[in-house]
């Protein structure tokens, strides 16, 4: 959670304290706005750990622009617990009391394999075009393998073509870029909640682009037959609702296989999905970065590459890295499949400010055209990992009696705390949050999911076994802790209803 | 400034300026152009119609400037007055290249042969390096009139999507062309060759061999993982190792005052977004290096206003193009009168495009004024390293022992020019304020470098011994042979230029070739340059306001040279030819 000024040209932001009054809370949580103004809920520290944000601002104020003091105190709060396990990392032998990190989505269970891979005799080349200024749309060769690449691993009805990709150094620049060339300032981008939440900054930082959330709950009741179902219905809803309040929604953002719910759309919804954003003009931003993490093969996962006729091609753009299906995250590779080429030239455009090593490039074109590797080494065993992995985190949620989601994709678990909250707010969720870290296990909670529902948590189980068992076992001394401050406070449970503070 | 080709030249001559020049009007039909020659009414009034041409060019790319600028700056969509100005700016600019559109019919009509247009795109202005003149080509379609109205027109992108997509086209349509039609001496002798942007090819056997070693090939788990936003700490404490030792600094340089990104594109404007709020000014010497500018509006929304430097100097104790503490309060005070909010000073060094050093006094009077008036001073010291003239002493801002403002003075370095790696795409900040470190770690997920490039950047840097003792002095040496082999042909055609020694280019006056002395003139003839298949970057696109300056990219094998400066000589002979 965050705050940053709406506009940027109104930059002196202070969102501190009298900010309050001027409540506007939308209920479709366009979210920097209502973050800004939610203030308040900041001025308790401790019950959101972000420290204290005014320290930082009545601070000399002679060095950092307005903008520059809000991007640094966002970071600050932001990256607080990823901050914190960067000070106190676990290691087996030399700190066995250190920080467990089941909070960042990162796949470590394959590295002995990447190392060969990438360690190979055909990684070690350079030649003077790698040095030198490329093509800004990322160097031909690699253009060439990613869509070949694509073809063959999303299933597509016709070869992909080199012109349609644009390579860039991660999936957080192509966001940005992306929503700077479809969006203007202040216009917003349909979403379903709960999300990847960095997405927020990805498309403020530069584009000022906001979110539109459609928020989805957990109940399964009558037209949904999953928790946390996104339906046509739904997103019509929302696009009405936002539009009758005057932002401008230019397009729809789905993450396919889902972040964090871990399930992925069926061709049937995808289709509606796409067809609904044709019906009102809206670009689909299609993020696939767990497409080959699908380790359930019974859950038929499609890409939108693999559908037969799409319903808008001109909006619909693609986004695929190596970072989470090739354990890769610190090599910032990313790459946009769109047949526009307009859209395609512009992001090119910010590539200069977005590009990648023509070494890195070259080494990343050798693993995408190694399909032997990948399809009969690597794979196979990634996925047997990750099943292995996610079978014994999900036991022992079955065992403390937690309900979960996930069905079979991606690296996390979304796990039902909220009974062990006692009011059932994002307070105590927060305090929960701090709790674990006390206890040396790092989660991420549902708000930075923008989770509309307070208690809900994602658990990275893509780790060692030996960490894993750990952190479920600091996890779990938590959670027995838990139990008990609310089965003791249980009568003021009875008498106060759930407070939402939104 | 038609073609007017020498009439006695003989048959021979006659074919081969045909084939070889197709310059700037290229005659389709022979007898046609035979008439023409008769006809110099005619072309009186062709030259009329495109003297025009490139007037509404002008002024319709300031109108897009002005245009692009305000969208950059986010104008809040209420603000009703700002959506009418500028709704009336684009049906201006809309009118404007209608008309143009009609001339160009009713020319082509009447004068019956392909004329050229003078490319609107470039009403942009935002360049980043390469071409002032649109690159298209005869016996190439016309360049599309229509292209930004439809881009503008067309759904699928924003408004500043369209004119990210338009400046696209605009910096890299020469650079494209260059890339897909290289020169080679064997497989393609009528290639381009690029003596614009400014790359160090010098070297590439030398650095291809230090990266190919062992060393370079080894991969641990925090390369592939998320890592710190400022950079691998093994490299930031690298980093301030090397630049304690090669800038000479006083007392050691603190790894967490580094910060590490992907290219110094990427550091000018993160930097730029935490100094200054949208709107916000900064001051810089011009002429200066253009990529900054295209910095500013797109990512910072910052405003650079240029502090003139001229080349003639009225007091004889000045060297060309200097900059004096006068002439920086001169345009910060006449930036306040115009209600500019000047949150500081870019200061290139050794400077770009003019290949000198400041001294060590100048450096620190400007930090002084900079100190005196709560400026932020950016010191971009891309070429630190590639100063290859042994007389010449740089003094790097962070070899000053007591800097007059440290929390203002920030430092931004890469190996892109250095060490001839601009596809590694890695640059660093120095920079003694932690705030304004700890901030630049927000720009990280957008502008972070491969976890295996910091690696292998860690092992190249720590090669001190590889870097003094065999790169560096080779390097320079290369450099400087280079220089010489430039420098002469310079002299022997009596063509000023400058540089202090140091850099890959060299800044020279073609104001000789120029009658009238305009920047249209300095446009022709750099598109001449460029159908002889010649890359140079002219004046205009460093902010020069003297028309006929270029700048000259030396540093490429001697073979490219000797090629590019016969194609240079050709053009400047027949240009001269074609002007009297």
């Amino acid at each position: 959670m965050f705050c940053l000024p709406q506009q940027e040209s109104t930059a002196p932001t202070t969102c501190t304290g009298s900010a309050s009054t001027q409540d506007m809370d939308s209920g479709y949580g366009d979210g920097l706005q209502g973050e800004c103004l939610r203030k308040p809920d900041q001025t308790q520290p401790k019950l959101y750990g972000v420290g204290d944000p005014t320290a930082t601002f009545s601070s000399d104020s002679s060095c950092l622009s307005s903008r520059g003091r809000v991007i640094k105190w966002f970071w600050d709060s932001a990256e607080e617990g990823y901050r914190t396990y960067h000070m106190d990392e676990y290691d087996e032998d030399k700190n066995p009391s250190g920080i467990i990190n089941l909070g960042t989505s990162e796949n470590k269970l394959c590295f002995d394999l990447l190392s060969w891979r990438l360690t190979q005799g055909d990684m070690l080349h350079v030649e003077p075009s790698l040095l030198q200024y490329p093509d800004w749309r990322g160097h031909l060769f690699l253009r060439e393998e990613v869509a070949k690449f694509l073809s063959f691993y999303c299933k597509s009805p016709a070869p992909l073509k080199p012109e349609n990709v644009v390579v860039l150094n991660g999936c957080a620049s192509l966001f940005s870029a992306l929503a700077t060339v479809l969006c203007e300032a202040g216009e917003a981008l349909l979403i379903p909640t709960p999300y990847y939440g960095a997405i927020t900054q990805h498309i403020y930082l530069y584009g000022n682009v906001r979110l539109a959330y459609v928020y989805l709950d957990s109940k399964v009741t009558g037209l949904n037959t999953r928790p946390f179902q996104l339906t046509v219905e739904k997103l019509e809803m929302v696009l009405q609702g936002v539009s009758s309040e005057g932002v401008k929604v230019k397009g729809l953002i789905l993450i396919n296989p889902q972040n964090p719910l871990g399930d992925v759309y069926s061709p049937e919804e995808l289709q509606d999905f796409l067809r609904f954003a044709m019906r009102h003009k809206l670009h689909v931003i299609m993020d696939e970065v767990y497409m080959l993490s699908v380790f359930e093969e019974s859950l038929g996962y499609r890409s939108v590459l693999s559908l037969e006729r799409l319903p808008d091609p001109q909006r619909t753009h693609v986004m695929w890295a190596t970072s989470k299906d090739f354990g890769m995250s610190g090599l910032r590779f990313g790459v946009l499949y769109t047949e526009n080429q307009h859209v395609a030239t512009a992001v090119a455009s910010l590539c200069r400010y977005h590009g990648l090593s023509g070494l890195v490039q070259h080494q990343m074109a050798q693993l995408l055209r190694d399909h032997d590797w990948i399809s009969q080494v690597y794979l196979p065993e990634n996925h047997a990992r990750l099943k292995a992995a996610h079978t014994y985190v999900s036991e022992e949620l079955r065992a403390l009696g937690i309900p979960f989601v996930s069905r079979g994709a991606g690296f996390f678990i979304w796990v039902d705390l909220r009974k062990y909250l006692c009011k059932g707010t994002f307070e105590e969720e927060a305090l929960l949050w701090r709790q674990f870290l006390d206890n040396k296990v790092l989660l991420s909670s549902g708000k930075t999911f923008e989770c509309k529902e307070p208690g809900w948590f994602r658990v990275v189980f893509s780790d060692k076994e030996n960490r894993l068992r750990l952190g479920m076992q600091r996890m779990r001394q938590v959670l027995e802790g838990q139990s008990q401050v609310v089965e003791d406070a249980s009568p003021c449970h009875a008498q106060e209803p759930q407070s939402q503070p939104r | 400034m038609s073609e007017n080709r020498n009439e006695g030249s003989s048959q021979a001559a006659k074919a081969n300026s045909d084939t070889q020049t197709p310059s700037h009007f290229k005659v389709t039909h022979p007898r046609l152009r035979d008439q023409l020659k008769k006809k110099s009414s005619k072309k009186k009034g062709f030259k009329f119609v495109q003297e025009k041409m490139l007037k509404f060019q002008h002024v319709i790319r300031n109108q897009f400037l002005q245009q692009i600028s305000q969208q950059m700056q986010c104008v809040p969509p209420g603000d009703q007055q700002c959506t009418q100005t500028s709704r009336k700016r684009k049906k201006m600019g809309y009118l404007l290249s209608q008309m143009v559109n009609f001339l160009w019919s009713n020319t082509v009509k009447k004068l019956k042969f392909k004329v050229p247009l003078p490319c609107l795109d470039s009403r942009c202005g935002i360049k980043v390096g390469h071409q002032t003149l649109s690159p298209w080509q005869t016996g190439q379609s016309r360049p599309s009139l229509g292209g930004f109205e439809a881009a503008l027109a067309s759904c699928t992108l924003s408004k500043r999507g369209a004119g990210i997509y338009e400046s696209y086209h605009l910096s890299f349509q020469s650079y494209e062309a260059y890339q897909a039609d290289k020169y080679h001496k064997d497989k393609n002798p009528s290639g381009y060759i690029n003596l614009s942007t400014s790359e160090n090819k010098l070297c590439l056997d030398l650095i291809t061999a230090r990266l190919t070693q062992s060393d370079m090939n080894l991969l641990d788990e925090a390369q592939l993982q998320y890592s710190d936003w400022k950079g691998q700490p093994f490299l930031r404490e690298e980093l301030a190792s090397f630049l304690t030792h090669y800038c000479k600094a006083p007392t050691p340089l603190d790894p967490e005052n580094v910060v590490v990104l992907n290219g110094c594109s990427s550091v000018f404007a993160s930097l730029a977004m935490v100094l200054c709020d949208p709107g916000d000014a900064l001051l810089i010497p011009t002429p200066c290096y253009n990529g900054f500018v295209f910095s500013s509006h797109l990512y910072s929304k910052i405003e650079l206003i240029p502090v003139h430097l001229e080349s003639q100097v009225p007091r004889s104790n000045l060297d060309s193009f200097q900059l004096t503490v006068d002439k920086l309060k001169l345009a910060l005070t006449q930036a306040k009168k115009k209600a500019k909010k000047v949150k500081g000073l870019v200061l290139i060094n050794p400077q770009n495009p003019l290949g000198d050093v400041y001294t060590q006094s100048s450096l620190q009077e400007y930090l002084v004024f900079a100190k005196t008036h709560k400026l932020h001073v950016i010191m971009d010291e891309i070429y630190m390293l590639s100063v290859f003239e042994p007389s010449v002493t740089f003094h790097s801002v962070l070899s000053i022992k007591d800097l007059p403002d440290p929390n203002m003075t920030h430092m931004i370095w890469g190996t892109s020019k250095d060490f001839g790696m601009s596809g590694i795409r890695f640059g660093v900040l120095y920079t003694h304020n932690k705030e304004v470190a700890s901030a630049m770690k927000a720009f990280g997920y957008h502008h972070g470098v491969s976890g295996i490039t910091q690696y292998k950047l860690c092992r190249l840097l720590q090669d001190k011994e590889w870097i003094s003792k065999v790169y560096l002095p080779k390097n320079h040496s290369r450099l400087q042979k280079a220089y010489s082999y430039i420098t002469k042909i310079l002299k022997d055609l009596k063509i000023p230029f400058y540089n202090g020694g140091s850099g890959l280019f060299v800044w020279i006056n073609l104001k000789a070739y120029l009658s009238p002395c305009t920047f249209d003139q300095e446009q022709i003839l750099h598109q001449r340059f460029r159908d002889k298949k010649l890359l140079l970057s002219s004046g205009k696109s460093y902010m020069c306001i003297e028309p006929g300056w270029f700048r000259l990219v030396f540093a490429e094998t001697h073979l490219h040279l000797q090629v590019a400066m016969d194609r240079f000589c050709h053009v400047l002979a027949e240009h001269k030819k074609h002007e009297k």
